[in-house]
């Protein structure tokens, strides 16, 4: 069993390079928008974070061992569909490239998952706000009253 | 002797204009420089010239929590409240750099009401220009 500080180090590196990979790594970005292709001069309809990574308690030869990505996207529904496919068709890709860059033993299978925390904690902030301002006119109309 | 050379902005010959930044700028910028440690966002004119900024450290997250999400948007919605007093209604948007603070700034001017025009990554890349820093080892 690895040590769980070294594990969390190594899940951090993998986050660090696996987003260092999203902004730099031409393959990946055509695959997450496929605008890019065009040369649409990085004007981007949607947004594509890694936030957060796990990794199994295994860093060596077991029956899984895997690494779980949350990725976080941002804009409109058909651009987050295309992105996390295009994210899902790259994994083994991705997984190499992973291999080449970082100095492991045993480089682990990826799996890309979205994560809907941020867009949901929008939500309720936005939900918040709005009972907030709703509040504060219908005081303001009381006092004028 | 070298050649004398006439100061620009000499104050005898121009007026400080604009003493309390008291422009109405209708259409502005903002830069959102996300790395993994601190989420830094700057509000600037069309032109680039700075109107407001504000960080996650500024906001009063210290430490490894500078580098979240919810610091993030804070800090957007520190920089945001000053320049839609101005009379902001749109805005593009220029993220920089990894991080966690993309995402959660965006979501936040977004939800701030003012009108996202654009939203550009200008990330730095060098066609191979200098040396990276040396790989950490884990």
């Amino acid at each position: 069993m690895a040590n769980p500080r070294r594990v969390k180090m190594v899940a951090k590196q993998i986050q660090r390079e696996l987003s260092d990979m999203l902004l730099t790594d031409k393959v990946l970005q055509y695959a997450v928008l496929p605008e890019a292709a065009l040369g649409a001069d990085r004007y981007l309809s949607s947004l594509t974070t890694i936030s957060g990574v796990e990794v199994s308690a295994d860093l060596q030869n077991t029956i899984w061992l895997g690494v779980v990505k949350m990725v976080s996207v941002f804009g409109d529904e058909r651009g987050r569909e295309v992105a996390i496919a295009g994210l899902k068709a790259k994994a083994k890709y991705v997984r190499s490239e992973l291999g080449r860059h970082m100095k492991l033993r045993l480089t682990p299978e990826i799996r890309f998952i979205e994560d809907e925390s941020l867009e949901r904690g929008s939500r309720v902030i936005a939900i918040l706000d709005r009972i907030k301002n709703e509040k504060e006119a219908a005081a303001r109309r009381d006092g004028e009253q | 002797m070298a050649k004398l050379i006439p100061r620009i902005g000499s104050r005898k010959n121009e007026r400080i204009s604009s003493r309390k930044n008291a422009r109405r700028i209708p259409k502005g910028v903002i830069h959102v420089q996300a790395s993994f440690n601190n989420t830094i966002v700057t509000v600037t004119d069309v032109r680039g010239r700075v109107v407001s900024w504000s960080s996650a450290g500024t906001c009063g997250f210290k430490g490894t929590r500078r580098g979240t999400p919810f610091a993030a948007q804070t800090a957007v919605g520190n920089a945001i409240r000053t320049v839609v007093d101005q009379g902001m209604q749109r805005a593009e948007v220029m993220i920089k750099g990894p991080g966690l603070g993309r995402d959660a700034a965006l979501r936040a001017i977004r939800r701030s009401g003012i009108l996202l025009s654009f939203v550009r990554d200008v990330t730095p890349m060098p066609h191979n220009g200098c040396r990276p820093p040396k790989k950490r080892r884990v």
